[in-house]
């Protein structure tokens, strides 16, 4: 019994120690890069009211994207566009100013975001918006470096849910660290 | 005591083995933004044949620079350290194509030539000690499918040695350093 145990954690072993250097890939996928998630400003809205979606784009450590204002033409910059379903209308995407770095490949400084950014969405709910649970899709495009490769662009769909009320004394303000003037 | 080592043994084995497959299947295509990962592990491997476009719609062959050493270079428009070798590679033509060395830009933008062309006839780079010059290198417009050809591709640049009889010498992902791969076509030609 003693050797089958050691027989069979020896191979259990090997295929451990076999698999390790392609578990921890140096270079993740671009989707991995950047992960997105929505919130809303009223939870719930209500008919008529207007409200903000924040996109949070929390970016792996070591990697940056480019900024909405990228700083040449041919970078491409990080988008989000909504696709509303009707009763809602959105304003102008308000997106963060980025900031200036250098990296190995480049000595002129790059407009990007690092680490985590928020991107914000006016959105108004129409008298007439379907109350309930609503989803509004988002889609974030971005395109990822690290200090020496660069990651294809990637579209990622984003889920905003929202919750409409009849009445506008239902409305409640949330997650007020992100929406602090709201 | 014994049957819970082997259990912990055999539950570690299980999560690894399920990273590494995960890993693997989150690196599946070019389009869905994630390139696939690329097999080291076997650098003098047969480079593999494919066929594409060049900017003047005329189909090139990589069996066909068979006798040349060749420097494949996976690039797109977009990517700045991509950018920052272009002018070594214009050198490294100037330099070597005399010898049977030739470089072969695959570019990556995902709209093809409309973005490709008016790049390559225009943007003029600045050569160590050659004033400007636009690309002189052939450059085709690449595919999903090509970069599956390669065993795919960590991300962008990614150059790959090839030798005059085909066989892939030395694979380098991000940005090149032109020494070492100035000496790496050297002791090719």
């Amino acid at each position: 019994v003693k050797l089958a145990v050691a027989i069979v954690a020896s191979i259990l072993l090997f295929i451990v120690l076999a698999a390790l250097p392609s578990a921890q890939p140096q270079i993740p996928a671009a989707r991995d890069v950047v992960s997105p998630t929505a919130y809303v400003s009223l939870e719930p809205a209500a008919r008529g009211a207007s409200f903000q979606l924040a996109v949070v784009m929390k970016i792996r450590n070591g990697f940056h994207v480019n900024a909405h204002q990228a700083s040449a033409d041919y970078l491409i910059p990080t988008t989000v566009t909504a696709e509303l379903p009707a009763g809602f209308k959105a304003g102008e995407v308000v997106y963060p100013k980025g900031e200036l770095h250098t990296f190995a490949f480049t000595k002129t400084p790059l407009n990007v975001y690092q680490d985590k950014v928020i991107l914000r969405i006016p959105i108004t709910a129409q008298p007439d918006a379907p109350t309930g649970t609503q989803h509004i899709p988002l889609k974030l495009r971005y395109q990822a470096c690290n200090n020496e490769v660069c990651l294809p662009p990637l579209k990622v769909d984003v889920d905003a849910t929202v919750t409409v009320a009849a009445n506008s004394s239902a409305a409640r303000p949330a997650h007020a660290e992100l929406f602090p003037a709201h | 005591m014994k049957k819970t080592a082997l259990i912990a043994i055999a539950a570690i084995a299980v999560i690894v083995l399920a990273a590494h497959y995960a890993d693997k299947a989150t690196r599946l295509s070019v389009s869905g933004g994630s390139l696939k990962k690329s097999d080291n592990s076997d650098p003098v491997k047969p480079a593999p044949d494919f066929t594409l476009k060049d900017l003047d719609g005329k189909n090139i062959n990589l069996s066909q620079y068979r006798g040349k050493v060749v420097l494949v270079n996976f690039w797109a428009t977009w990517c700045d350290p991509c950018r920052v070798e272009i002018p070594w590679l214009i050198e490294m033509q100037q330099k070597y194509s005399a010898k049977g060395f030739t470089v072969l830009g695959v570019a990556m933008d995902e709209e093809g030539k409309s973005v490709v062309a008016p790049f390559v006839q225009k943007e003029q780079f600045e050569v160590d000690g050659g004033g400007k010059s636009l690309m002189n290198y052939p450059i085709v417009i690449g595919d999903e499918q090509v970069v599956d050809k390669f065993g795919g591709l960590f991300g962008y640049p990614t150059s790959v040695l090839i030798s005059r009889d085909g066989k892939q010498i030395k694979r380098i992902t991000g940005l090149i350093s032109y020494d070492e791969i100035a000496k790496a076509i050297e002791s090719q030609l």
